[in-house]
Order: C-alpha cells, then structure tokens, then sequence
C-alpha cells in the first residue's frame, strides 16, 4: 500500500473533480469572452449595446460587491464613484485632454475623493453606513446642478466624441475580465480575509492584528476606482451626460439590487444578478410603458423582504446541479485539505525566553470609569514572565473589564499598561495584539461565516511576523489538530457547539503567537476530565512556548493545579494578591465569597471550596 | 437686504426648521424602539402633503378635516406595513435583516414617489390659504405662518405629554433603553414596535398638513427629508424632543440664511454637509449602532 | 406552585437546558445554584417566557406556562429581578417601579404596591425622581427588585441580584428579602455564592451544564460531601 496511491484512492472526490471542473471552467470562460468580443463585429448597434451596458453593470456590482458582501459595508452611495468618474472624465475630454489621461483624471479623482469621504462615513455602521452613503448622492445631485462653471449645470455635458460604440465596449469588456480577476485575487490574498474578519466582527478583527483603517479605506477607494471607471466608460459610449442620468436615485440602486438579487459576498452572485436582472429590465423597458421606477422599486422591496440573502442562498439552489457551482461561497474555493506531515505534537510557536526576574506586564493605577460606574479602580499589579496567574473574584468586580483595559478594547480612564517595558497607551489593538498579547472571550467570538480553518489562519496571516494565505492555511492545521478539532476543519465557526467554539478561542489565541495569554473563563460548562485536560494546555504552553497567562476563573480546583499566584478582585479593586494556599486564609477573600453571616456559621472546613484548597 | 427681509426668512426659517423636527422626532421614535432606519420616512410627508394639497383643491377640504382623515390612515397603513414586510425580517440573521430593511424602505420609497408623480403629477404643489396677514408695524406675519406655530407648539406638547404621562409613552421610553427590562415587565415587544411605528408614521402625516400651508411639496422631495431627519437625529440624540427641536430649528434657519445670502439651490446640501462634518468632528454622536 | 419537568431550551441552534426540573410549592424559598454558564439565567428567562421551551413543561398553579407570553405570565403572578437588573437607566426611579406593573390587571390599584415598596427601600422615596442610571449599585437593585415587586406577584424569581453591590447593601438587601418572604411570596434565588444562598433558602437545586444534577434541603446539602465536588468542581 504506497502512501501516493492510497491518498488518491481515498481523498475525497471533490479534488479531482474539481481540477476536472476547473479546466473545463476556465475554456467555457476564454470561449465565453472571445464571443463577447466578437460581438461588437457581428451583432446589431442595439444588441451590443445592450451587452455593453451588462458589462458596465457587472463592473460597477461586483466593485460594490467587495465592500458589501466581502466586508459587511453596504455603501449605497456607490453609484456617486460612477457619477463623479463620469464627469471627471466628460470634462477632461471637452477640455481637449487625450483619452487615456482623461480617464486617468477621472480614476484618481474619484479615488481621492473616496478617500476623503471615507473618514466621516467610516465612523458610522450597519444601517447608520447604509444611510450615510445614501444621502452623498443627493449632495453630489446638487453639486452637479450648481457648480455650473465645472459641470455645466442641468444642461450637462457634450462629450466630443462620435462612433465609439466598438472601443467603448471592448474596453468595458477588458475591464470586466479585470475586475473578475481582481475579484478572484482579492479572495486569495490577506487582504481578502482582512475583509472577511471586518466583516465578522471587526472588534476581534483588531485584537488578532488586522489593521481595520487602512483595509477600509483600501477597499473604498478600489471600489472607487473601479466605479469611476464604468462611469468614464459609459459617458464616453452615451457621449451625454446630465446629474440626473447620473446621480438619481432611481438609477443608483439598480446594480445593488442587482447583486443582492443573486447574493451579496458569492463569487458569482454579481455575474448572474446583472445577467438576469439586466435582461429583465430589458424587457421591462420594451414592453411596459411608464411606472418603470414603481417596478424596480417593487422589485428591490420584494428582494429585500424575501430573498435578502439572494436566491443563490436559497436551499433549493444546492439540488440544481448548474445552479449549485454557481452558488458556492468563496471559502469553498479555498480549502487546503493537503495531508499534515509534521508532528501534531509541535505547535508552530517559538520558544520564548523566560526570565522569572523581568516583568512582562505592569498595571500603573490602573482606572476603568464608565460615567459614574467605576468598573477598575486604581488597581496596580505586576507579572513576571513566564508565570501563571489566576484572576478571581465575583461576577462584576471587574475581571473582564481589566483584561479589556490591557487588550485596548476599552482605553483606561487613567493609569498606565506597561508590556514589556513598553507603554500600550500609544497604541492601537493591532499593534498590541501584534506586540504578543493574545486572549478569549468570556462568550466566544468567532468569524462566524468563516471555517475553522480560516478562523486560525487569519491571526496567522497578521501577527508580527506574517504567512502568506496559503502557509497560514497550512499551518493553522496544526493549531486545529491541537485544539482537538480537525474533524470540523472545513465548518463554518457558527456551526460548532459551544464547546467547540471554546477550543476553537482557545486556538485561535494561541495563533497569535503571545507572549501574554489572556484566558477568559474557558472552563466553565466542562466536566472535570476536560477541565483537567485544558489544565494541562495551560501547562503545556507555559512550560514549552514560554507564554505568560492570566486566567479569569471560577473553578478553584482548575487554578489550584497550576498557578503560581492568584489575584483576588472584589468590585473593582484589588484585595488579595499572592500564592493561592495564602489567599484562601485572607479575612477579606473569605468574606467576598462567603458572605460575613455565612462565615460565622461556617460548617466543617471539609466543604467550604477554599478551605479544602488549602489542606 | 433689509431688516424685514431678514425677518421674514428667519421666522420662516424657524418654521421650517419647527417641521423639520417633527418629522425627524418621529424618525427617532421608530428607530429607538423598532431599530430601524425608515428610508422611506420623509417620502410619507411627501405623500401626505400631495394628498393633502389634491384634497383641498379638488374637493375643497379643510386643512384641519384633512388632518383629521390622514393621520388615522396613516396610522393604520403604517401599522399594517410593519407587521406585513418589516416584522418577518427581524427572525433573520443580523446582515439579512440590515440588507432586507434597507431594501424594503428603499423600494417602498420608489414605488411611493413615482406612484405619487404618475398619479398627481410631480410639481410642486401646496394649500394655498390666502388668510388676511396681521401687522405689527413693520412686521408681517402671515396668518398661515400663526396657524401652522400653532400647529407645531400643539402636536409637540401633546407628543410630550404623550411619552411622559401615558403608559404608551412609558412603555416606548422603557423598549427604547432596555428591550429586555421592557419585556419582563410585561410589555408585548411586537405590538410596541408596531404601535410605535404607526404613530411616528402618523406624526409626519400631520406634519405634512402644517407643511403644505407655507412650504410646497413634490413627489420626489422624500429623501432629502429624511437626510435632514437624520443629521438632526444625530445632533439631537434618538428619543431627544427638545434636542431634535433646536436642531431642526438651526438647520430650518441655516438653510433659510444660505437662501438669502448665497444661492437657494444650495439649501439641500447643507444638511448633508452637516452630517458628514458632525461625524468627523464628533465621532461618537451616533449611538453605538453595530 | 411552581413545577418544572425535564426542560429543554435552546438559545438559536444551541441547547442551553438539557435536563432542567424544579420544584417550589408556595411559601417556599428555594435556591438555584451553579457555576457561570451552567444555565441558571436561561431557566429563569424560560419561566417567565424570554426563551421558548423546546421540550419539557412548566406549570404554574396547576396550569401550563408553555406557550403563555411573558406579558400573561407576569399578570398571573411571576416576576423576575433579571441578571444585570436590565433597569431603564433615563427613566426615573418612580417610573421604573410603574413599569413593573405594566402587566398588572389594574393598573389603578398601583398606590398600595408602590407605598409597600417605597416602605421596604426607604431610599427610593427619597431618590424617587432621579434618574435611575444614577444611582448606585446597590441602590439600582433595590429599585430592580421594587419594580418586579409592584405587580404584587407570588413568585419572584431573583437572578444573581448581588453583582456590584456593597457587602452593606447585601445585608439590607437580605433583609429586605427575608420580610417579603414572610409575606407569604414564594421565592427562587439563583446564587453564586453558595452560602449567602444556603443562609437565605430552605432548598436547593444544582445546576451544572444544563442539567440539575443535585437537590435537597440546606442541611442536607451543607453536610453533604459530594455537594462541594459536584458543585465546586474540587475532586
């Protein structure tokens, strides 16, 4: 039994008929765009025409596309990139500018001007992104009405063109294949998955060490660009241009309906939305008189209450043999499935030097205030490297809050976090969580749509010393092997239990590659034999990786067996601070988790939960 | 530019400004307690006002029986519209339903405005009152102007007597700070979202009767006015009625001024600006909505 | 009174309670301990109708609570101190204790609950027309408790209501308790805290992973040596 031959016999069918299946793809796909060029020659002035406003439909969806459906921003604003590309580029041509620099002009414009709306817009979110997008058209509406000297006012723009019909079109053609290829590469580089954990939850995203600003900004002004120049392409074949053929509302909408027709965020939900919705309103256009706005506007109303996912996402869609390829989401394209060849055993994280004399991690009069609520109070602590500390106290005095004060998810009121003899108040959480400071969440927070996989590869992808996709992918295997979940390699996060999920933090913290582990109460809901075994990972990447962790827990029998210190919080302050067999005897402990009445009458030390610690 | 000239613009701009935050405080109402962004908001003053100006000159209605009719329509046909097309969305997941809302106020707001414009015509249009005007010295003021204060003074105290003495009003205060908290005191989350809908619904109906007096109205006038809403929601805060008024007020008369001492076409962009300028500078006005 | 039998409930697609039944008979004071996580505040959410049962049943006086909407369960007599108080911090202390009686048949007959409260928490009266988000910890729970306590229930469920308050306040709060109890309310505390709690209720069930695994009266419990295993996980 060769290792080559039994891995093709019993490796999954997908692969090979994928490759199959690929090929063929990508002949239908050459052939497909080679007919499209051919058409312009062969075709009517109408058909083409038609097919040419298909393909600036496409550019302008599936550039929208990757700030809504890749990144979670719907930016209803989009069709505002079309309209300033559009009059940016009909006011270079009339000024006699050549072609190529005049769509040039029109491009960068129309980037810098994303990049300046990008900082107002980018401080709203879900509904309230939605609605501030919207509203730049009506403003762009009336700047192009009333900057008259520029844009010539409600009389719009005479390009000085004639006949380009064929150019314009081969050219939108070109661009489509571009933004398709574009569309395929940003789906495989980092910043494609820098998108996806934005688009999950961008808090997270942050603390593995995605850099959320530049990324939106990034994709804004791409989407800009791309935008623009559909808008350059269009104006050029229409030779006209007004404000309201360009910045209406009921124009704007079309290619968001168009792509949330078929699905938001699939890699052919733009294509199949504009084909279909394109030849719909084709036919719309010709046979029904009037009312055409009323129509679309039913239509977007009857997507949005049925379909808002898009009928690609529907579950009839997976039985149709065609349909189901073309409903496939990204992820599903991506999967490294190639057999493990390393030891399981090993993690992939250095060995970090140990010195039980140097600090790792410095609270300085830490304070966490909200209005009048003071969450931390002035609380002052220190870390050595390499040590494992328990924190404890009841629910409310302020564990989560300070190990949200250290990860940078809330800024301290006043004091300072000193890692490494570095002061964190100047940074940002990517770069803290890049500096080595890893951590969980009390209730886990995973990339929900995104697999396993995916989940622990990004960390990967943007800790301090960053993998390409394809490495990460590869070597957050072994993360998953080790956190026991390799059977639910390719699942999507949201899919496992509550367990699972637990692991899965868990993991993904450690592929951060921290020098200081922030574990917020993972063990709760575990039996006693799993509470053991998790212990024991604690002791693992202590002992081996030379990780600093902090614990948050509850179950006393868990920290007993392997911190070296334990912190007692009780309302914000800190009350007891030393090895774990000295704090059970603190008057002030005692009484936080017995109560006063209770400790008078307590019963035989055999029960109380500390006591027994002790003996 | 005289001293009256000014006046009359800052008395109409108040006025405007008055309306404006009528219909921004209903806008805030639904969002508080229903969580969502009713695009199609300033598009039912529109309507509203279209109907009410057909009402009166087709069949010589008066503007207070006009009132009378349109805000229980309203109400009901906005009530109706939530359990039927906005309800079903909250059972998805968190991006659908963000995607699903926006769609179907976005539709809705289409099929109102070109319905509207194909079936009464897309000028602009008003009610027309011609009442004698009272003098004070140099000062003109206009019946209309008193009648629609008027108006505007009355549905405000009623609105607030409504949400701080009633056990309606208390139960949208509670809903709109703690959902949960609301819930275990018994109140029924679906017929408050409903209800609450249906009344800032109805609001801008009566706001679009005062409207219509003074200001003129066209079919496709909606969604400027719900930008307006919006920006004064933000400065104002949600569920703010005193804010929303001094906000609307500020933006009423700021467009009024840009009007007189630059260009009347500029007014509409001022409360985009306004927006985009408020977000830079004070990031964190907007509720945390994620 | 309150009877609850192998209770199923789920939170989206995951189950929170697997196995979950209580048993109060009126007058009663009974505790719910167990670790965070455990599912103690998804049963209290349950009973009073925030979470749909997947299987199992809960009657009260004899009547099924299945498929009764919180607003009906609350006019039949329960009332819920929630985790994290859920208070309406904008709204004044007085208006938060109205709303507890939202549900209440008659909403006229107010005064009486309202001067029995203001008498349990006398700071209330004082603080009646401040803003609830003002106040203290302690002082917020008072007004919790108050508010579920003006809609003159029979049962009151109280969900850790000892997070973020000073150890005085406890007391005055136990107090407080002890007098509404002798009332003739029956009571179910969930607690972290297992002797605060074992002082305060004459039975308790434990609660771990969805599941009661252990019940008796305090004496039982105290004396117990498994109870500190399976409660505390010690081994």
């Amino acid at each position: 039994m060769s290792g080559a031959n039994e891995y093709t016999v019993r490796a999954p069918s997908v692969p090979r008929m994928w490759s199959g299946s690929k090929m063929a793809g990508r002949l239908l796909g050459t052939a497909v765009i080679v007919a499209l060029a051919a058409m312009p020659f062969v075709g009517n002035a109408y058909t083409t025409t038609f097919i040419f406003s298909v393909l600036i439909a496409y550019i302008l969806a599936q550039s929208w596309d990757w700030v809504a459906g890749e990144m979670g921003y719907v930016n209803l604003g989009h069709y505002c990139f079309y309209g300033i590309g559009a009059y940016g580029f009909a006011i270079a041509l009339t000024g006699h500018w050549p072609f190529v620099v005049a769509l040039g002009f029109a491009v960068v414009v129309t980037g810098l001007v994303a990049l300046f709306v990008s900082v107002p817009l980018f401080r709203l979110h879900g509904d309230y992104f939605a609605f501030g997008t919207l509203a730049l058209l009506p403003l762009m509406e009336v700047l192009a009405y009333n900057l008259t000297p520029i844009t010539n006012g409600a009389d719009g723009v005479v390009l000085p063109v004639a006949q380009v019909l064929k150019p314009a079109y081969l050219l939108a053609l070109a661009a489509c294949v571009i933004t398709f290829l574009a569309t395929l590469r940003i789906n495989r580089v980092r910043f494609g998955y820098a998108l996806k954990s934005i688009r999950n939850d961008e808090q997270v995203a942050e603390t593995v060490g995605v850099r959320i600003g530049p990324v939106k900004r990034k994709v804004l002004v791409l989407s800009a660009v791309f935008g623009a120049l559909a808008g350059a392409l269009q104006a050029w074949q229409m030779s006209y241009i007004d404000p309201a053929t360009v910045f209406g509302l009921n124009v704007a909408l079309v290619p968001v309906a168009m792509v949330l027709f078929a699905g938001s965020g699939l890699r052919w939900g733009p294509l199949v939305g504009v084909v279909v919705l394109a030849s719909m309103q084709q036919w719309l256009l010709v046979s029904v008189q009037g009312y055409q706005a009323a129509l679309y506007g039913l239509t977007i109303l009857l997507i949005g209450r049925f379909m808002p996912g898009g009928f690609l996402r529907a579950k009839w869609v997976r039985r149709v043999p065609l349909l189901s390829s073309l409903a496939r989401e990204h992820h599903e394209y991506n999967g490294e499935s190639a057999p493990l060849t390393r030891s399981t055993a090993d993690l992939p994280l250095k060995r970090l030097p140990v010195d039980r004399q140097k600090p790792l991690i410095e609270l300085q009069d830490v304070r966490m205030q909200f209005g009048g609520n003071v969450a931390v109070n002035d609380i002052s602590l220190k870390i050595m490297q390499g040590e494992i500390i328990g924190l404890v106290g009841p629910n409310g005095s302020g564990k989560t809050t300070l190990f949200n004060c250290i990860s940078r998810v809330y800024t301290p009121t006043a004091g300072r976090v000193m890692f490494a003899g570095q002061d964190l108040s100047q940074l940002g959480r990517d770069q803290i969580a890049r500096l080595g400071v890893g951590r969980t969440y009390q209730i886990p927070r995973p990339f929900g749509d995104l697999t396993v996989q995916e989940n622990i590869a990004i960390p990967l992808m943007f800790g301090d010393d960053p993998l390409s996709p394809r490495d990460a992918l590869r070597e957050a295997r072994a993360f998953v092997e080790y956190a026991e979940l390799s059977p639910r390699l390719l699942a999507r996060a949201d899919a496992l239990s509550v367990q699972e999920k637990k692991a899965l933090e868990f993991a993904r913290a450690l592929a951060c590659k921290p020098r200081l582990l922030l574990v917020d109460e993972v063990a709760s809901g575990l039996t006693p034999a799993e509470v053991k075994r998790f212990v024991e990972h604690i002791r693992h990447v202590r002992d081996r990786y030379g990780i600093t962790v902090i614990w948050v827990e509850h179950i006393f029998s868990a920290l007993q067996q392997v911190v070296d210190r334990v912190i007692v919080l009780e309302q914000g302050s800190l009350i007891a601070d030393g090895a774990l067999s000295d704090v059970v005897k603190d008057e002030r402990v005692l009484r936080t988790y017995l109560g006063t009445a209770a400790a008078a009458h307590a019963p035989q030390p055999a029960i109380g939960p500390l006591a027994s610690g002790a003996a | 530019m005289s001293f009256d000239v000014l006046l009359q613009v800052l008395i109409g701009g108040v006025l405007l400004g008055g309306l404006y935050a009528l219909v921004a405080f209903g806008l805030s109402l639904i969002y508080g307690v229903v969580r969502i962004l009713n695009f199609a908001h300033g598009t039912l003053l529109a309507v509203s006002g279209v109907l009410a100006s057909l009402a009166f000159s087709a069949w010589g209605m008066q503007p207070l029986l006009i009132a009378a009719l349109l805000a229980p329509l309203m109400f009901v046909c906005a009530y109706g519209y939530y359990h039927l097309l906005l309800r079903p969305l909250t059972k998805r997941n968190h991006f659908e339903s963000t995607v699903g809302t926006v769609l179907v106020t976005v539709g809705t707001l289409m099929m109102l405005s070109d319905i509207t414009a194909k079936a009464a015509g897309a000028t602009q249009r008003n009610i027309p009152l011609r009442l004698p005007a009272i003098e004070f010295g140099e000062i003109v003021i206009s019946t209309t102007q008193l009648l629609i204060l008027a108006g505007i003074v009355l549905l405000t105290v009623v609105m607030h007597l409504l949400l701080k003495r009633t056990w309606f009003g208390r139960a949208v205060r509670a809903v709109t700070q703690d959902a949960t908290g609301a819930q275990i005191c018994g109140v029924q989350s679906t017929r408050i979202k409903a209800l609450t809908f249906a009344f800032g619904s109805a609001t801008v109906a009566i706001a679009a009767v005062l409207y219509v007096l003074s200001f003129p109205v066209d079919p496709y006038m909606g969604f400027g006015l719900t930008v307006k809403a919006f920006t004064i929601i933000v400065v104002g805060g949600i569920g703010n009625l005193p804010g929303a008024l001094a906000a609307g007020v500020f933006l009423g008369v700021a467009e009024g001024l840009t009007g007189l001492y630059w260009k009347p076409e500029w007014a509409p962009a001022i409360s985009v600006v306004a927006m985009l300028l408020i977000l830079v500078v004070f990031p964190k006005r907007v509720g945390a909505r994620i | 009174m309150l009877n609850i039998t192998n209770l199923k409930v789920d939170h989206g697609k995951l189950r929170a309670l697997w196995d979950f039944s209580l048993r109060v008979a009126p007058g009663e004071r009974v505790g719910l301990l167990g670790a965070n996580g455990a599912g103690k505040s998804t049963a209290m959410g349950a009973i009073i109708g925030l979470y749909p049962s997947a299987a199992g049943s809960i009657e009260y006086d004899g009547k099924p609570l299945k498929r009764v909407s919180t607003e009906q369960t609350v006019a039949g007599g329960i009332a819920l101190v929630p985790e994290g108080r859920r208070l309406f911090a904008g709204m004044s202390v007085l208006e938060n204790l109205l709303m507890g009686a939202f549900a209440a048949k008659t909403r006229k007959d107010i005064e009486g609950p309202l001067d029995t409260v203001m008498a349990l928490f006398p700071i209330l009266k004082q603080k009646a027309k401040q803003h609830a988000g003002e106040l203290s910890g302690g002082q917020q729970q008072m007004v919790a408790i108050a508010r579920a306590l003006t809609s003159s229930p029979k049962l009151l469920l109280l969900d850790e209501p000892f997070i973020g308050v000073a150890p005085k306040l406890v007391d005055e709060i136990l107090d407080a308790l002890r007098l509404i109890a002798s009332g003739g309310v029956t009571m179910v505390l969930v607690e972290q805290n297992t002797h605060r709690a074992l002082d305060f209720v004459e039975r308790a069930y434990v609660i771990e992973n969805g599941r009661t695994v252990l019940e008796g009266n305090r004496d039982a419990l105290l004396n117990d040596p498994t109870f500190s295993s399976k409660f505390l996980g010690l081994e």
